[in-house]
């Protein structure tokens, strides 16, 4: 039957359809929607699985995977970073294999959208040496999930689904599964020490040559069941494409488009390729180019001189395809003459910048105004963290960003490295759970002395409010305890919409700052001003506007407060946009110097 | 049949809603329908554009001087992503004021901040105004306003009967332009 899902549905739908029933992950854009809807269409279909959020992407990948040892069908997601995290475990698991079967699902970002690096999971998986699927739309990514778990029981391998952003965020109508019919495989854990805890040097040698082995007969597999009736349909031009994932789709419609003869041949698996048979096709064409993205995954495994990709500075190295991008890699191959059909100009006239922003009435903004009032900019440094706290940058309120944990154990660094200075770093509660605790210990095993600011809104705001393990679990797992297990300083404080007494309360850690010897931590409970549950009774639902008088233009509230509805009007005068303003009356204590800010009346 | 249409506006303007509505209409007509939406990061106030490709097409995204039509729920947002529109026949349906610039496409402009504000139709409301000075006056809108209530009410059936009020009243605004 056909149905309208966006890539993240239909790689959900499909793990249903294909019998998973375990499946952990930590939510990262562009792979978040994952779980959340595997949990929607379990409760509508009514099945029993197992799936949870992690506390990090290791920990998701490990739980997945014991599954998979003991017989289950299981899957892990995470985004391309987030396999940084769990590379350890899969770096093993990949010599060890599985009984059952496992998908790990890394969502690439290609274009830096939402991530820190534009790495190329492909190549991880290359690296890794397991087999990788690079769906190019929905349907396909569907249809790569069963494929996957069939080639992951079938050589006793964790297989990797790389799908990026412009297939998870991509919407398509599907055709998928009319019927469901559950039989999720039956867990039971067989004792095989010598496979599931292979010592090195002797066991861990074995199973390296039987990890050659296998990627040999994943080879084979890729040409006869993958590659070869792909070769079949090719048509004699004298280029040919060699694509992956959304890398077709553009070469597709731009040949289409531009009446360009070229065969294309598209690799569903991108890694491992039979190097042999494929480039045996070569001796057909004149030129042969590849188009994938990011990284030359499928170009590093294959060498002829009639080879042409990023490698060879043909095709683009960095940012998201277009079609231009491919026009452009034909004439750097001396294909056509230099086309530039798919460019158009630019609106002439500067436009004003538009950068994402924290939301209005966010309490992350007024802890970070409280922090730069009260530890100045010239006396500290501001390690941040990765979460929507990042947008502070906007406030001038964070020197570093790293990567998810880096802010304590960089605080670390900076105390040590530039003692002169204050270090006031800052970390949300998700973040703090997932990488931030082994580095506060190691702090306190230091004697590190810093400011650590945890802010708590119980929730990953950033890739749509998944629930923490404090919030899913409140009466068990408690952060102040946490801090205070490392052994380190822990002061509290509730939140409430009044910059005056968040200032005051940054000023009481400034001071047990100077009597301390390790780190001092502070923790605000806060919330999301998206939380349903929580925001509605936490806002005050006071709307202010500006006293137009009283406004001298002094730039304080648009550059160190920077709340969306603040902006200029014609007559040089601040103006509250209604439509949105939240009512958090937060500006009206001290953030205006000549108090402009007032209450609307009603 | 192809058309491709590039929605452009602020994070939490509804940008996303509209590329459902749209797919669920393909759908309807039994077209092929590739779309792609913005989601995290750049949901946070940020600049938003999202696609829609309407027939038979491989890759989600639109390229430069390729769209038929251009959304734009906010007037800037619009003149940012005004590459994107077809030369000589793409048209530009846009919320802005009389400030908004002379430019070489078709424009139809409205200001939909000002009826908000005057209370005419909700602000949460705006992207499906927008839809609906879109059925109003692009010739080459590949849907009928019953196929866009039909998508709206597959949407979601509890506010249909407020979004379609809110599509018509857009439709009659429309002719005012």
């Amino acid at each position: 039957m056909k149905d309208i899902l966006m890539g993240n549905d239909a790689i959900a739908l499909a793990l249903i359809h294909a019998n998973v029933d375990m499946i952990s992950g930590y939510p990262g854009t562009p792979s978040s929607e994952i779980i959340g809807n595997f949990q929607k269409f379990k409760n509508k279909f009514k099945v029993e699985a197992y799936s949870e959020w992690a506390t990090n992407e290791k920990v998701g990948f490990e739980v997945a995977y014991a599954g998979a040892i003991a017989g289950r069908t299981t899957c892990a997601t995470m985004k391309q970073v987030g396999l940084n995290v769990a590379s350890d475990a899969l770096m093993s698991a990949s010599y060890i294999g599985l009984k059952g079967a496992m998908l790990m699902i890394a969502a690439d970002d290609p274009g830096f959208h939402s991530s820190q690096t534009e790495q190329d999971s492909r190549s991880f998986a290359k690296f890794a040496k397991i087999p990788v699927l690079d769906p190019a739309t929905p349907q396909e990514a569907y249809d790569m999930v069963k494929l996957g778990l069939e080639i992951s029981h079938k050589f006793e391998t964790v297989t990797m689904l790389r799908p990026v952003m412009r297939v998870c965020h991509a919407r398509e109508i599907c055709e998928v599964d009319d019927k469901l019919e559950f039989n999720p495989a039956k867990g039971e854990f067989q004792r095989e020490i010598s496979r599931w805890a292979a010592v090195p040097p002797a066991g861990r040698f074995r199973q390296g040559l039987e990890q050659f082995e296998r990627l040999e007969a994943i080879k084979e597999y890729n040409w006869t069941e993958l590659i070869a009736p792909r070769v079949k349909t090719l048509k004699g031009a004298k280029t040919l494409c060699l694509t992956s994932g959304t890398g077709d789709g553009y070469v597709k419609e731009a040949l289409e488009e531009m009446k360009l003869e070229a065969d294309v041949l598209k690799f569903d698996m991108p890694y491992p390729l039979p190097k042999e048979k494929i480039e045996a096709l070569f001796e057909n064409y004149e030129k042969v180019i590849v188009f994938e993205e990011p990284y030359p995954c499928i170009e590093e495994q294959l060498s002829s001189p009639k080879l042409h990709g990023k490698l060879t500075n043909d095709v683009h190295k960095i940012d998201e395809f277009t079609k231009d991008k491919v026009l452009m890699a034909f004439s750097n191959a001396g294909l056509i003459e230099k086309n530039e059909f798919y460019k158009s100009e630019k609106y002439a006239d500067e436009l004003p910048v538009r950068p994402p922003n924290l939301c209005p009435g966010c309490p992350h903004r007024d802890v970070y105004y409280a922090i730069m009032k009260v530890f100045k900019k010239k006396k500290s440094i501001y390690p941040s963290d990765i979460g929507c706290y990042t947008l502070a940058l906007n406030q001038g309120a964070i020197d570093t960003v790293l990567c998810m944990g880096a802010s304590v154990s960089m605080a670390s660094g900076f105390s040590v490295a530039d003692p002169s200075k204050t270090v006031v770093a800052s970390i949300g509660d998700s973040t703090f759970m997932h990488s931030g605790v082994s580095p506060l210990l190691n702090a306190v095993y230091q004697n590190h002395k810093f400011i650590l600011v945890i802010l708590d809104n119980s929730t990953t705001a950033m890739t749509g409010r998944q629930k923490t393990p404090e919030r899913e679990n409140p009466n068990k797992i408690d952060i102040k305890k946490v801090v205070e297990g490392c052994g380190a300083e822990c002061y509290e404080y509730d939140y409430t919409p009044n910059v005056d007494k968040t200032i005051e309360f940054m000023k009481e850690i400034k001071a047990k700052y100077a009597e301390a010897t390790g780190p001092v931590v502070a923790i605000v409970r806060e919330f999301c001003v998206l939380d349903k549950e929580r925001a509605p009774e936490k806002l005050p639902h006071v709307f202010a506007e500006v006293d137009q008088d009283k406004c001298v233009a002094c730039d304080i509230c648009t550059t160190q407060y920077k709340c969306p509805p603040m902006s200029y009007n014609e007559d040089h005068k601040i103006e509250i946009d209604p439509f949105l303003c939240i009512g958090c009356a937060a500006c009206l204590d001290d953030v205006c110097p000549t108090d402009a800010f007032v209450e609307v009346k009603k | 049949m192809k058309y491709q249409v590039v929605i452009a506006g602020i994070g939490g303007q509804g940008a996303v809603f509209l590329v459902k509505v749209l797919s669920i209409a393909a759908g309807l007509k039994d077209q092929k329908c590739l779309g792609t939406e913005n989601h995290g990061m750049s949901q946070r106030g940020g600049s938003v554009s999202c696609y829609v490709k309407v027939g038979d097409f491989h890759s989600p995204a639109i390229d430069q001087g390729q769209a038929d039509l251009l959304i734009a729920l906010e007037g800037n947002e619009g003149l940012r992503n005004i590459q994107y529109l077809k030369k000589g026949e793409g048209t530009i349906i846009v919320n802005a004021d009389s400030k908004f610039p002379d430019i070489e496409y078709e424009t139809i402009k409205i200001d939909a901040f000002a009826k908000a504000r005057k209370k005419e139709f909700p602000i949460q409301a705006l992207n499906v105004y927008m839809l609906g000075i879109t059925l109003a006056r692009d010739p080459h809108f590949p849907f009928s306003v019953n196929e866009i209530e039909e998508a709206i009410t597959q949407m979601n059936a509890k506010m249909a009967p407020k979004n379609i009020e809110v599509l018509h009243q857009a439709i009659e605004d429309a002719r005012d332009i």
